[in-house]
């Protein structure tokens, strides 16, 4: 059989095109204000998940694939057969470069190791006092939200609920209790923090803050069925005064329209209600 | 699966040998998980009940079953004889394993049949304590103990009837002759499952009968 | 089966066992294939299948890119994409690279340890049979959902990690779960048959002198692949056997209600979908270790660290399940103790892909289409590795975890990895099993388009994962900036069926052509080269005796006095085709209809159980566990070979 030609030239031209659609293809998260780009962090939560993502792995991951890479591309054109009967050296291995190609990344990969656990713990803090304190119930295909500090309680005492948009002010921390009515969804925006999954039977707790007053999109980020894809939600971070203001007004609301009313209820939540559902779980029942 | 193939092969080991071992191995895993998710469970004296009443939810270390006091949910002494006589049938399979292995033919019968029999003993004990329970309103669905409960010993239920159909098939085997001391790895086989079983119904019993939360 | 109907009544059940085996062996044509148990016909049989099954895959997954191409497609509603896209990553994994690898160890596995077959040939046949019940009845579910021309699709709904509570009746109504359960159980069963048979095989049944170091690198991770099987399927069975009492006999061990955890079924999941991740992987890495050497006429570069790299996956990958699991809340310390462990277990692939490196390099190389689709899963493999790596630095996953970003980084490692590798497996030994050549240039263009393609779509899946597109979304909003990137990706999808569809067309021409790949064609290293193309029923005329690793080789090259390595000019060791008289005293196993009979009895019992409260399904259930007791009896009684 004839040997295929594939001309140095060629080669050198594939992988410089791939490394150019790379950069491209990259190079669109860091600048763009996309309503869910991740890169474009806008609170502390979110900011830290890129920054250990741009800094600690996308640098040295890209910077390994293109050395690798282009040994490899460059043994495929040095090494190609000339003749059909050339028989190269037959070498078995090589224990030392075993030992370093082991132990090396090994070492690397544990330095690695250093600020993942050091952002685990810190995402994993409880809230600070001061921390305003929601609570986020996933139902099929809606959030909803209610505000658990008793100041922002109604008439009755209930706390007030909203669904699908929920406000926060700037600069103070929010504590996030997350629960699930019905099957699992996921919490998630992602200009202001990763994902926090709603467990259906047990609460999980998040924290997260907005830098900049803005109107931040997110969605459901686990499969929950039919409508998964509209289970969005918008989070409003506003200056503390234009909060309070909003909230006062929404209060106002709630009192005239009376207690227990189900009129911005979910259209298609389950029959027993929202509040039946999240309502009983115990606190912190976290065992799995 | 020839007899010769046990004359040359790599290990020494007969391939069906090493295939029921391998087996076995992969059964533990198997009933590790149905007891894992038992042992998961057994913890949750109170789960928060979210629909129906308190009862419903709760693993019955309480000894309530659809809200009626039960007063010791477990016959222990009635399941100890039960294990003792499934402990025994190893003993029996042991005992069937020397005959062939000492071409004693009458004695592989008596014991294969002794087996076979203990089996059906422990199985009837069995059918008898999920009667019991079903009686006191215990069911597959009642709560998670009814869940976890009948789905391990059911399991477990399923894996001696099969051993009990083996154990059967290799009498009639040996009733018309054709268990000939040659043959002896068929009864081995069959007594290595035989005693796994056994041994799997020790744990269970341990962790659900003796070890009560 | 026609045979047994129409016999004349016997006298004894073993005499009627002998009278169908006698027919079974005078059966020409199909019923030849359907008794056979010989492991290359299997191995076939599973091949072809499970490509059958990976056009059915790829149509879905084309589906899937053109509902998404645009913001607010409307090609396909929810309820549709949703049932697709759960059978599309099935059918993928289930149905095909779980297959296509089985397929290899069939046709591989007794020619590279110089045996004649398998160590239980019937259960070999039985592990197929089963595989295409399972498949079938899973893909049947498709016919339940009503009128299927008017879009009325039936199938399992759940995504194929079927997380509860979402499977379960509450939820999910209608039966496509519970044919998604039976099938990935019965399917379950083929892998695990097919797991002892392969362990027990490579364990037993090596040629003299085959030591356990000195066999082919793809039987070390057939081995640990099989091993993986083994211990991991009992998992995954009885997460499927909760869920299935709990849809069918309303028990509760994800009911929420009454207290059931839902994560009892992501550990139990993960704690069978992580190994699972490496039985895809293994047996492709094990046919690039065979590929590489052969085709760069070098032994494999460090060859025990190779083979230990791969146990060492093997035994890791027990312990980063929760890796899927980081954002549920398993607290800061689970998810520390699986992030460190997630990010060690790159250190044994990277042993890997730089022995391949090793490999090459020195080398003589041939930059043909078995080789191509090697050094593509090498490439497509690290990115795959080092977004794996991405995903072990716990905190930015909670930012990927369930995008895009993972969706391009499990296909640039199941598809860009194990799929280019078993193309590359393909074209390696299609002429030892044909004998004939795939066509190079349809080859050549067969791997440029796919490679081009697989960039296409799954690089640009990365970036929208980043901007925040979650996954198993049937539409998006526009707005988002999704909307060019996803138009690429569909193209690129559209780059690969084109592709896939050069293969077909190289097959049909290959195996059209006259021209006859002798039994060497590549200059191969192992034994599989030693006999002729296609290999004879009993494969080796006289059962080899191995001397040293790459035996093959050493029996085709010496060195000479200066080191370096000389072709043995006269004859050589190739094959003796004219004795063909002589091979009477080779007795291989007969055939047998019993692991078909058997195996189709299972698909029975599922199908009666999943609507057993609907209408009276005992008499079908009756017929199912007759069919697989009767055939366990026939099976066990019947002599194995005159």
């Amino acid at each position: 059989m004839k040997l295929p030609r594939l001309s140095t030239r060629t080669l050198v031209l594939l992988s410089l095109l791939v490394l150019l659609a790379a950069a491209l293809l990259l190079s669109g998260c860091g600048t763009s204000d996309l309503p869910q780009n991740t890169f474009a962090a806008e609170g502390e939560v979110a900011r830290k998940q890129r920054d250990i993502l741009i800094y600690w792995v996308l640098g040295p991951a890209a910077i390994i694939f293109i050395v690798v890479e282009g040994l490899i591309v460059y043994a495929m054109i040095r090494y190609r057969r000339k003749s059909d009967d050339e028989v190269p050296t037959q070498v078995h291995g090589n224990t030392r470069m075993e030992l370093a190609w082991t132990i090396a990344p090994a070492i690397l990969l544990l330095v690695l190791a250093v600020p993942v656990v050091e952002g685990i713990a810190d995402l994993g803090r409880s809230p600070r006092a001061d921390a305003l304190h929601i609570r986020v119930t996933g139902l099929q295909w809606r959030w909803q939200f209610e505000y658990m500090d008793p100041e922002y309680a109604n008439a009755d005492g209930e706390p007030l609920r909203v669904f699908d948009e929920v406000h926060i002010p700037t600069k103070r921390e929010i504590g996030l209790e997350i629960l699930s009515a019905d099957v699992l969804h996921s919490f998630w925006v992602p200009r202001l923090a990763g994902k926090q999954d709603a467990i259906a039977g047990s609460t999980r707790h998040m924290w997260l803050n907005a830098d900049r007053p803005g109107s931040y999109s997110g969605q459901c980020a686990e499969f929950c069925g039919l409508q998964h894809a509209d289970m969005r939600l918008t989070m409003v971070a506003q200056e503390e005064n234009e909060f309070e203001e909003w909230i006062q007004g929404e209060l106002a609301d709630d009192a005239g329209s009376g207690p227990g009313d189900s009129a911005d209820g979910p259209a298609n939540g389950p029959e027993d209600g929202p509040a039946n559902g999240p309502g009983a779980p115990a606190e912190g029942s976290n065992g799995e | 699966m020839s007899h010769a193939d046990a004359l040359h092969t790599s290990t020494g080991l007969d391939n069906r040998k090493l295939l029921m071992w391998l087996f076995l191995a992969s059964e533990c895993l198997f009933f590790g998980s149905l007891i894992g998710a038992y042992l998961l469970y057994r913890g949750d004296h109170e789960v928060p009940c979210v629909a129906g009443e308190l009862s419903a939810c709760v693993f019955p270390t309480d000894r309530t079953i659809n809200g009626v006091e039960y007063q010791g949910l477990f016959d222990i002494p009635f399941t100890s004889v039960s294990a003792f006589v499934l402990l025994m049938s190893s003993v029996t399979m042991v005992l069937a394993l020397a005959a062939i292995q000492r071409g004693n033919q009458r004695g592989l019968l008596v014991w294969l049949f002794a087996t076979a029999f203990l089996g059906i003993v422990f199985l009837s004990g069995q059918a008898f304590e999920f009667t019991e329970f079903n009686e006191h309103g215990l069911s597959l669905s009642t709560n998670l103990f009814g869940t976890t409960f009948f789905v391990l010993t059911g399991f477990h239920g399923a894996h001696v009837t099969v051993g009990v159909l083996i154990l059967l098939s290799l009498w009639v085997m040996a009733a018309r002759g054709r268990l000939t001391q040659e043959k002896s790895l068929n009864v081995e086989l069959a007594g290595l499952y035989w005693h796994f079983v056994d041994i799997v119904w020790i744990a269970i019993f341990t962790l659900i009968y003796l070890i009560q939360p | 089966m026609a045979g047994v109907v129409t016999r004349p009544r016997p006298t004894s059940i073993l005499e009627a066992l002998r009278g169908v085996r006698q027919q079974a062996e005078s059966y020409q044509g199909i019923w030849s294939w359907i008794a056979t148990v010989d492991h290359k016909r299997i191995g076939m049989m599973y091949g072809v299948t499970a490509f059958c099954f990976f056009l059915l895959g790829g149509v879905e997954a084309l589906l899937i890119r053109l509902q998404l191409t645009t913001a607010n497609g409307q090609v396909l509603d929810p309820d549709q994409y949703n049932r697709i896209f759960t059978m599309h990553g099935t059918t993928m994994i289930f149905l095909v690279v779980m297959p296509l690898s089985a397929a290899f160890f069939n046709l591989l596995v007794p020619l590279m340890i110089g045996a004649r077959d398998v160590a239980f040939p019937r259960l070999n046949a039985f592990s197929y049979w089963v595989f295409l019940g399972g498949g079938l009845l899973m893909n049947a579910s498709f016919f339940t959902g009503g009128n299927i021309f008017q879009g009325e699709l039936g199938a399992p709904d759940g995504g194929w990690f079927g997380y509860a509570p979402l499977t379960l009746n509450r939820f999910s109504a209608g039966e496509g779960i519970d044919y998604w359960a039976m099938g990935l159980q019965i399917l379950g069963i083929a892998s695990m048959a097919s797991g002892f048979n392969f362990v027990v095989t490579i364990l037993n049944m090596r040629a003299p002198g085959m030591t356990l170091l000195r066999m082919p690198l793809f039987i070390w991770m057939t081995l640990a692949t099989s091993l993986l099987i083994i211990f991991a399927m009992p998992i995954i069975a009885v997460a499927l056997f909760e869920l299935l009492f709990d849809r069918l006999f309303e028990a509760n061990y994800f009911n929420t209600l009454v207290g059931g955890r839902p994560l009892l079924w992501q550990h139990m999941f993960w704690l069978f979908g992580h190994p699972e991740v490496y039985i895809l992987i293994l047996p492709a890495m094990g046919i690039v270790s065979e590929v590489l050497p052969t085709f760069s006429r070098k032994p494999l570069f460090g060859y025990p660290f190779v083979v230990f790299s791969g146990i060492a996956i093997a035994f890791m990958s027990w312990g980063v399940w929760a890796h899927h699991m980081y954002t549920t809340g398993l607290g800061t310390v689970a998810n520390s103790a699986f992030g460190v462990s997630t990010i060690l277990i790159a250190v044994p692939t990277g042993v890997k892909i730089f022995n391949w490196l090793g490999t090459i390099w020195g080398g003589s190389i041939r930059l043909v289409t078995p080789f191509m689709f090697s050094m593509g899963f090498i490439t497509m493999f690290i990115i795959g590795g080092l977004t794996g790596v991405m995903h072990s630095i716990v905190p930015s996953d909670y930012q990927q975890q369930d995008t895009y970003f993972v969706v391009a980084h499990f296909h640039q490692v199941l598809m860009g990895g194990a799929i280019f590798a078993l193309f590359s497996g393909i074209y390696y030994w299609f002429p030892k099993f044909s004998g004939k050549f795939l066509n190079e240039k349809l080859g050549q263009l067969h791997f440029w388009l796919m490679f081009i393609g697989f960039n296409l779509t799954f690089q640009p899946m990365m970036v929208l994962g980043l901007l925040g597109m979650p996954r198993r979304i049937y539409t998006y909003e526009e707005g988002l900036g999704w909307e060019v990137l996803n138009m690429i990706a569909t193209a690129g999808a559209f780059f690969i069926a084109t592709s896939v569809l050069v293969f077909i067309i190289n097959v049909v021409v290959s195996v059209r052509s006259k021209e006859r790949a002798g039994a060497d064609p590549w200059d191969g290293r192992t034994l599989e080269w030693s006999v002729p193309s296609p290999p004879p029923p009993y494969d080796f005329e006289e059962i080899p005796e191995v001397h040293t690793r790459d035996e093959f080789w050493h029996r085709k090259y010496v060195e000479d006095e200066t080191g370096r390595m000389v072709p043995i000019v006269a004859g050589g060791a190739l094959q003796e085709e004219e004795h063909e008289e002589e091979h009477q005293h080779i007795h291989m196993p007969s055939p047998s209809y019993f692991p078909i009979i058997a195996a189709m009895g299972l698909p029975l019992i599922a199908a009666g159980l999943i609507y057993w409260e609907w209408i009276n399904m005992l008499p079908l259930i009756a017929v199912g566990a007759a069919m697989v007791v009767v055939g366990i009896y026939g099976w066990a009684l019947e002599p194995e070979a005159e």
